[in-house]
């Protein structure tokens, strides 16, 4: 048992895939035969963070037809015999990755039920987006703590001398995601669910509070048109909160990056530096890209699509003017705009932002200057005057990046910069990393918590124990974030509240 | 010896079958008498809503059973509020008649104003509600208790139990019980044996009044406490803690202006608590009403400034928070006025109950401070008053059953558990007469879950998480409302009370039948009948709706609707022969617009009944050692004090972490196959 602990988690990982093999025990023996799970659940079953191989996992009825789903396959291949497919987002069939595709089917499955493991390639985005193509299968749920171990125990499938050993597996587990609850709790993202949670509670207590005592306890008066208003100001912020910068979406499509500026400021340079290969040609010539150029990459892990564009000017060549029209579409459309400058431009003593400001004017860009999603570069460093270069560098107003793509002076500055605005546009913030999955639970959680509200809403004025039942419900979605909530607590915040008393 | 059941009140007019009856209870008794031991299956030790509801239920199990009370005039005695029911509360008292109980039958005998609180709220929270005369209900209670088959009932003091070991199969049963109990003495000295004994001993486990400074011993005014039995239950190493409650004083109506007071009238028609009453004992005009009034500002400064002569309140510190006294209420939350009830105490009584004025200061006090109320300037109390302190069990020491885990046969229910409220002591009294019958005659034990009825909220509440204060049922407390509703006791509880409790007689077993069969044939008949909105709301008297969501319902869909108008059901039923017995029964037809309302959420709600159920049914074996699960010490001691009785309990026990829930599990497993 305790040598198990040295193994590696991708070891153990097996030995779930091993005990596959064992011993079905009688059913009936225990009473637990009658016992039957509805949803079938999904979940990333390996380690959270960049890694080469994720697994993710599909337990329950609906397996097969998931399988079908994601990968087009008519027929359902053999069960434990591993192929390789694309897979393809069921709605909208867009190819999400090349994946190593096994299932087993029930009862001879770690869980006693049908399960799918899609191995696929290990980055976040990956594993986002198959998660969320997943999760768009009706009757699929994201896995709660512990889900697949309880079913497998509930099928009969874990058993004695596996239990010792996977004691120590599910110990991982969970300490996994107690490490990583851990992790969010540290995080703003919690502190907020935390407070809509009370905020929930408190608005459901008082419907509590209205049902159990106001016939024969003086309550305020308008008790429920003040939680009614209440619930329609929380519903208002869930919704701004899941509408909040598309972080999943950009992380699902990739970070789209445009470089925008006047011809022949070094945009190509920029480009080829990135991306280190010469994909776009560079020349002293103004106008040599005419068409954008597009490109995709890694950032350390999240997916980047930079366009490298035509330069902004006046042109009277038909060719030019299509590609600036172009330029102009990349830049509407980017998550991220890089607006370079020619340091040859500027003069000493010059008002940095005014000029900016009204160079973007000139070249006919709608561009916020201190804009989080724009990254100001004066490239060409190399050839101005050092007078005029510290003055640039003590500029604070807002970051700068002085950046020569002919010496590379400031590039690593550069990609660090550009590194984190990539990050934090997916979802990456100082305090550290939210998990993408658990974004993609807490995105589940959130929106069902909406449905309940607005249901709660709709009811109020006819039955109030099927609103109070609503209530409860989507009390429960947010507790499923940031912890549970018994009825115990109602009560607290009941006799908190309202002076009640026999 | 004792004082036989020769008592019997000039007001217990007794008809003749029942007197016959009743000759026959003595004669079981002194037969009895004559052995060389005195025996029975089980003693209920106390008389009041608890012991009243085991003892009966015992003896419709079948068994032999002795109900053991300090003073048989006393039997079902109200010792604080003259109500029964309310919301939560009434939930429960449907539930015990639907077990054939007596409380609800009784209250249909005796009360005085019958009122279904929060009409204006959803069914499923309507909580039925009876001012109860006191004598009346004492009267009937006796008269019930001293006609059942199977009881007798004995004067006597208990002082002490009969504690004997274990024998070698009952040791292996679980690790933490150390002995049984097979009987109790007397104060006489006279042992009566028993295979079970059930303890209802209220407030009077080293009880003590206190008004003002003073402080006396007393199990509630005028009667003395149990000292002895406690210091009993103190040896065997049970966990003990000391709650404290209040009631408030009496006034004399005539003193009273009511004029100035806000009435409330009983309902007409009033609706009985219980499945076999079609009608209550009173008619809908003789109704007593009830009034409600507010406290006025000057208040406060009487309260405060007698804080010094208020011991009960100094002390205060984790009062019950769910019926606090007004002192404590004004301490707490300073409010400008306090909304009070004047109840009427009975149908000939010149007293009222001043609800909400639960107070403790001194006796001369009160009576200044009862005038500080609008209408109450002249008033005048009869009796003050007071505040009551008494020794509770940590009621995590009792199983699911009501039996204590560290002494076999030995079952503690009511107020000693540390709840309050006469419904709830019913109610566990109940759970406990009827497990004490089946494990004496060797049947299984019959628990309600608590996705079967409010019972099981209240006993797993209890029994899994314990209280530090007295525990009172509210709505709130119940996950499952929409289903556990007070219409629907019968369904949800008189079938299985009858094949699985064996308290249910066969009569009301049939009766509960053909009812249901009779709601099942209406909602299936509706189902299947299809009709425009519009012809339905035409049907019915509605006028045409301005803007028709749906097009087509069925007929059980618009009922809901109905529930909503408040309109009548009728010209629906009678579109069908089949339904005129529901159409005859104004209570059914009701029923059947409650069944169409919560139907929509109704399968979500069973899902998770279906979940929890399933976890009920990983029994974790009594034999278990926490010490052997790889967990936090803080969890394993968590653990090991609620003594869960299923993985459904686990979870609910605050600070359980889901990786202690996965080790519980792998562990039940793992026991579960070394038995086999």
């Amino acid at each position: 048992m305790k040598t198990l602990n040295f193994l590696s988690k991708r070891f153990l990982e097996q030995c779930k895939t091993v005990c596959v093999n064992r011993i079905v025990v009688d059913y009936q023996r225990f009473g637990f035969h009658d016992f039957k799970q509805n949803d079938t659940i999904f979940a990333l079953s390996s380690g959270f963070g960049k890694c080469g191989v994720a697994v993710i996992r599909v337990s329950g009825d609906h397996t097969k037809q998931v399988i079908k789903e994601i990968t087009g396959c008519k027929n359902l291949p053999k069960p434990r015999q591993a192929f390789v497919s694309k897979l393809r987002h069921p709605k909208t069939q867009v190819m999400l990755d090349r994946a190593l595709v096994m299932w087993f089917s029930a009862p001879n499955s770690f869980t006693g039920e049908d399960i799918c493991e899609f191995q696929v390639h290990g980055g976040p985005a990956v594993i986002a987006s198959v998660l969320n193509a997943l999760s768009s299968i009706k009757g699929l749920r994201p896995a709660a703590a512990g889900d697949y171990t309880k079913r497998a125990f509930l099928n009969n499938k874990l058993d004695l001398t596996e239990v010792e050993g996977l004691g120590d597996l599910i110990h991982a587990e969970t300490e996994a995601q107690r490490r990583q609850a851990l992790h969010q709790m540290e995080g703003s993202l919690s502190v907020l669910y935390k407070q809509w949670s009370k905020d929930l509670l408190k608005c459901t207590a008082h419907v509590e509070a209205y049902i159990d005592f106001s016939e024969d306890q003086g309550l305020h008066n308008d008790l429920l048109g003040n939680v009614k208003n209440e619930v329609k100001e929380l519903l208002q912020k869930i919704r701004k909160h899941l509408l909040d910068k598309h972080r999943g979406e950009i992380l699902r499509s990739g970070v789209r990056v445009a470089i925008v500026g006047e011809p022949n400021v070094g945009k190509s340079s920029l480009l080829n530096a990135i991306i280190q290969r010469p994909a776009a040609i560079v020349s002293p010539i103004a106008g040599t890209t005419r068409d954008v150029i597009e490109t995709s990459l890694d950032i350390e892990g999240y997916p980047v699509l930079i366009s490298d564009t035509a330069g902004l000017r006046d042109s009277s060549n038909a060719i030019e003017q299509e590609g600036i029209i172009r330029a102009h579409k990349k830049a509407e459309q980017a998550d991220l705009v890089i607006f370079m400058v020619d340091g040859q431009n500027l003069k000493n003593d010059v008002n940095l932002e005014e000029f900016l400001v009204q160079h973007a004017f000139k070249l006919g860009i709608e561009l916020s200057i201190r804009a989080e999603n724009v990254v100001v570069i004066v490239n060409k460093t190399d050839l101005i005057s050092s007078g005029l270069l510290s003055e640039l560098e003590s500029f604070k107003r807002f970051p700068i990046i002085l950046l020569s793509c002919e010496t590379f002076d400031g590039f690593s500055g550069f990609m660090n910069l550009f590194t984190k605005m990539v990050q934090s546009l997916c979802g990456v913030t100082a305090l550290g990393e939210i998990p993408s999955v658990t974004q993609q639970r807490h995105r589940d959680h959130l929106t069902s918590c909406i449905e309940y509200l607005e249901s709660s809403l709709n009811i109020t004025e006819q039955d109030i124990v099927i609103a109070a039942e609503y209530l409860r419900m989507a009390l429960n979605e947010i507790g499923k974030i940031s912890g549970k909530v018994g009825a115990e607590e109602i009560l607290d915040v009941i006799f908190k509240d309202f002076c009640i008393g026999k | 010896m004792t004082v036989m059941i020769k008592w019997l009140s000039s007001k217990l007019i007794l008809r003749r079958e029942k007197l016959l009856k009743l000759q026959r209870n003595l004669l079981h008794l002194s037969s009895a008498q004559t052995d060389e031991e005195l025996y029975y299956d089980v003693i209920v030790v106390g008389g009041g809503h608890a012991g009243c509801e085991a003892a009966a239920a015992s003896a419709r199990v079948g068994a032999r059973t002795l109900l053991l009370t300090h003073k048989i005039h006393k039997i079902g005695e109200m010792s604080c509020n003259p109500s029964f029911g309310g919301i939560g509360k009434g939930h429960l008292i449907k539930e015990i008649d639907a077990l054939d109980g007596l409380c609800g039958r009784i209250c249909d005998v005796s009360g005085i104003q019958y009122r279904m609180l929060n009409r204006r709220k959803g069914p499923a929270v309507w909580g039925p509600r009876a001012q109860i005369d006191r004598d009346l209900y004492r009267t009937n209670m006796q008269q019930e208790i001293l006609n059942t088959t199977n009881l007798s009932v004995l004067e006597g003091s208990v002082e002490d139990l009969v504690i004997d070991e274990l024998t070698g199969e009952e040791r292996d049963v679980s690790t933490d019980t150390k002995c049984r109990c097979t009987g109790v003495v007397l104060k006489d000295g006279t042992k009566i044996g028993s295979k079970g004994v059930v303890l209802t001993a209220g407030t009077f486990l080293r009880g003590q009044i206190n008004i003002g400074l003073e402080v006396r011993p007393a199990g509630r005014m005028g009667d003395a406490p149990a000292v002895g039995i406690a210091q009993t239950i103190e040896e065997l190493g049970f966990t003990m803690g000391r709650l404290k409650t209040g009631t408030p004083p009496r006034i004399t109506k005539k003193s009273v202006r009511f004029d100035k007071m806000k009435s409330y009238h009983g309902d007409d028609p009033p609706q009985p608590f219980s499945f076999e009453n079609d009608q209550v004992w009173i008619e809908s005009h003789d109704q007593l009403t009830c009034y409600t009034t507010f406290t006025k500002p000057g208040l406060a400064e009487i309260v405060r400034g007698t804080l010094h002569l208020n011991k009960h309140v100094k002390e205060e510190v984790n009062g019950p928070r769910y019926c606090p006294s007004i002192e404590s209420k004004i301490l707490k939350f300073n409010e400008e006025k306090y909304l009070l009830w004047l109840e009427p105490e009975g149908l000939d009584s010149d007293l009222l109950y001043l609800q909400g004025f639960g107070c403790t200061m001194p006796e001369e006090h009160q009576r200044k401070a009862v005038r500080m109320i609008d209408g109450m300037e002249q008033s005048v109390i009869a009796e003050p008053g007071y505040g009551v302190e008494y020794d509770y069990m940590d009621p995590r020491q009792v199983a699911p059953t009501l039996q204590t885990y560290k002494v076999l046969g030995l079952y503690f229910a009511g107020q000693i558990n540390g709840t309050t409220g006469y419904e709830e002591a019913a109610a566990q009294g109940l759970i406990a007469g009827v497990n004490a019958a089946r494990r004496v005659k060797g049947l299984k034990d019959f628990i309600v879950s608590r996705s079967e009825g409010y019972i099981g909220v209240l006993i797993d509440d209890l029994t899994t998480m314990g209280t530090n204060e007295p525990y009172r049922m509210f709505t709130s407390r119940s996950e499952f409302r929409m289903s556990l509703r007070p219409d629907n006791a019968d369904q949800r509880l008189t079938i299985r009370g009858y094949h699985e409790g064996g308290c249910v007689s066969s009569q009301r077993y049939h009766k509960t039948t053909k009812r249901l069969n009779e709601l099942q044939i209406a909602t299936d008949l509706l189902k299947s009948t299809s009709k425009s909105v519009a012809a339905w709301r035409q049907l019915v008297g509605m006028k045409p709706a301005v803007v028709e969501k749906v097009l087509g319902k069925s007929g059980f869909e618009f009922l809901a609707d109905c529930s909503y108008a408040e309109c009548s059901i009728d010209p629906i039923l009678s579109l069908f022969s089949e339904l005129d017995c529901i159409r005859e029964n104004y209570w059914l037809s009701e029923r059947l617009k409650t069944e169409s309302l919560y139907s929509v959420l109704l399968p979500k709600q069973q899902k998770e009944i279906s979940a929890l159920q399933s976890e009920e049914h990983l029994v974790i074996p009594s034999t278990i050692d926490y010490n052997a699960l790889s967990v936090k010490m803080e969890v394993r001691e968590k653990l090991a004090k609620a003594r869960p009785q299923n993985i459904a309990a686990a979870t609910r026990i605050p600070g359980v972490t889901p990786s202690a829930l996965v080790q519980l599990l792998m562990h039940v497993k793992k026991l579960s196959r070394e038995m086999i």
